[in-house]
């Protein structure tokens, strides 16, 4: 069995109309406001999660989202024929992490950005699980969608979450692991219920790649 | 800082990719021949634009199914039987862009089959479907180190015992959204690219690629040794000035090739602070080794970069002669680029190093016995 200790989550979850605009004014103390004006709901969120967590360049850091940065993808898509520089760089995968991390001039060794949908938790729990860094973040989120929303091709509500697992228990709340087994794969669950899960301290399991994963709480 | 690199050995069972130039063999062959795929070509395709440096399989237009289908199927056939997509032999699939632009079709033309594959999600699930894997298909996405991350991921479910063979696949196609965001930027120009070369304005070109590896624990004549990567979060499209990202990563893989005699396959697109960086760098760690890229006849093929140029490497170590910098002149930033093809017999390795926006930086030390 392959485990890691979490250390405890932050989650946001704003209310499902909340844009960007609003997060600015919520968040406004959190950001210096240079570097507010220019980010994205999803940056800001994930910005608020991973407040006061300094990385060492030698942790490693997980992200997953499964639509990402959708509207700066929405606006920039609208500056065509012109297309807007800013839009490109901001609406490219991992754009909501790089906001948070560059606003901090963060190098860290290892980014492993995810961007799968129905197996995506499993896959970025293996991931973190499989990483040697002393301290890696599992970090993640989204952002609500305008018109994509409407093609099932972004995500209703907004969400972030973080927190760092590591092979050390002191200070821990629980733990991720993976058992292999020969196992069929069953349902995964979706980025947002994992979320619900954290915010919630419940625990999961699930079959899946091989194994059983888990989430589990003290 | 520097992190060491994974040191997790995985043996190439199978390698192959698709450029405009044909296969691994055949693109080997070009290269040698100084060919450029590149062609000055509307950046917004049929919309036009300003013509710039691309390399293509076909017009660059989003069709119905997508265009980049055919061609995936094709190099898919290459791919050895097995039961891909299921928990001991998984698929990681990278891409930096999946079927982005077909987004911009649908903005454009409002028929919504172009949105079926269009997220990263659903072009995966397409090609899922297309070629029979099953669910176990991870999917990452880091621009254009992306393929780099397939490959060190693949040799960390390999060594955990959680994978029998793994197999990587890459793909990004170029499109009017794509090129149009390059050329934004202004890197994307009316100037064909010169990896490396001093010159007053930079240029890159880009270029549809597709390829993939079956990565096994044992196995060889070819293994991939070692993995480094590093990211600098300096700014999102410029790096550190001092070339801090690129010292990290080349000193990491330095480490790894210990005493072995190399080559370096460099990421080279044709931008002149990037290209100054990176071959000061890697000069620096690999003062004997030669500096080559092939970005000046196949463009920058994005996500796919990192496995495309694996597979022409692995070609051009059995054919014994690796191509030069294609479209590089003199001077140069240091002076171990190579302007001219060049022996391999001398080599039992290879760097093979790539770079994306936030300053993210990979590198893969390649081995033969």
């Amino acid at each position: 069995m392959i485990e890691k200790f979490i250390h405890p989550p932050r989650v946001e979850r704003p209310g499902a109309t909340e844009d960007a605009t609003a997060a600015r004014r919520r968040l406004a103390d959190k950001f210096p406001r240079t570097a507010l004006r220019r980010m994205t709901h999803l940056g800001l969120l994930l910005g608020s999660v991973l407040e006061g967590e300094a990385l060492a360049p030698g942790d490693a850091l997980v992200y997953a989202s499964t639509f990402a940065e959708t509207r700066a993808l929405e606006d920039f898509l609208k500056s065509f024929p012109a297309a807007s520089p800013l839009l490109f760089q901001t609406s490219i995968h991992p754009g909501g992490i790089q906001q948070v991390l560059i606003g901090r001039q963060q190098p860290v060794a290892r980014l492993w950005p995810l961007a799968g949908r129905a197996r995506l938790v499993e896959q970025a729990l293996l991931t973190v699980l499989l990483e040697p860094a002393a301290r890696t973040v599992l970090t993640g989120g989204e952002e609500r969608g305008s018109w994509m929303l409407d093609l099932d091709m972004a995500a209703a509500r907004p969400f972030a979450f973080a927190f760092v697992a590591s092979r050390e228990p002191a200070g821990a709340i629980g733990r991720i692991s993976f058992e292999p087994g020969d196992f069929s794969d069953e349902p995964c669950p979706v980025l947002e219920k994992f979320v619900d899960a954290l915010a919630g301290r419940r625990s999961l399991e699930w079959r899946g790649a091989g194994g059983i994963c888990r989430l589990l709480w003290k | 800082m520097s992190v060491p690199a994974d040191q997790l050995p995985v043996g190439i069972a199978a390698c192959e990719c698709l450029t405009p130039l044909g296969d691994a063999a055949a693109t080997h062959a070009a290269l040698l021949a100084g060919t450029r795929a590149l062609r000055m070509t509307p950046v917004l395709g049929r919309e036009g634009g300003d013509p710039v440096p691309l390399a293509l399989l076909g017009p660059m237009d989003e069709s119905l199914p997508p265009r980049w289908l055919a061609d995936l199927r094709r190099l898919a056939a290459r791919i050895p039987a097995a039961a891909w997509g299921t928990s001991r032999t998984p698929v990681v699939v990278t891409s930096s862009n999946f079927g982005v632009g077909s987004l911009h079709a649908f903005t454009r033309d409002r028929d919504p089959r172009h949105v079926a594959h269009g997220t990263p999600f659903a072009s995966v699930e397409l090609l899922r479907k297309e070629f029979g894997w099953g669910e176990q298909v991870h999917v990452f996405s880091h621009a254009c180190v992306t393929a780099h991350l397939g490959l060190a991921h693949a040799a960390r479910l390999l060594h955990a015992g959680l994978a029998e063979r793994v197999l990587v696949f890459s793909y990004d196609f170029v499109s009017p959204f794509v090129a149009g965001g390059f050329h934004s930027l202004k890197i994307l120009n009316g100037l064909m690219p010169a990896p490396y070369a001093v010159r007053e304005t930079g240029a890159i070109g880009l270029g549809d690629g597709a390829a993939f590896a079956v990565l096994t624990r044992d196995g060889g004549p070819f293994y991939i040794a070692a993995h480094a990567l590093h990211n600098e979060m300096y700014h999102f499209t410029g790096n550190e000035p001092a070339g801090a990202g690129f010292a990290a990563c080349a000193a990491a893989i330095a480490a790894a090739a210990g005493g072995r005699r190399v080559w370096i396959k460099g990421h080279g697109t044709g931008t002149l602070e990037a290209g100054r960086l990176e071959a000061g760098e890697l000069f620096r760690q690999f003062p004997d080794a030669p500096l080559t890229g092939w970005k000046g006849s196949l463009g920058h093929t994005l996500g796919s970069c990192g496995l495309v140029e694996l597979a022409l490497a692995i070609a051009a170590v059995r054919g014994g002669r690796i191509p030069g910098t294609v479209g590089g002149e003199s001077p140069a930033f240091s002076g171990n680029v190579a302007l001219q093809s060049f022996d391999g017999a001398a080599y039992d390795g290879a760097v093979l190093s790539a770079n994306a926006f936030g300053g993210a930086h990979a590198a893969m030390l390649l081995a033969h016995d």
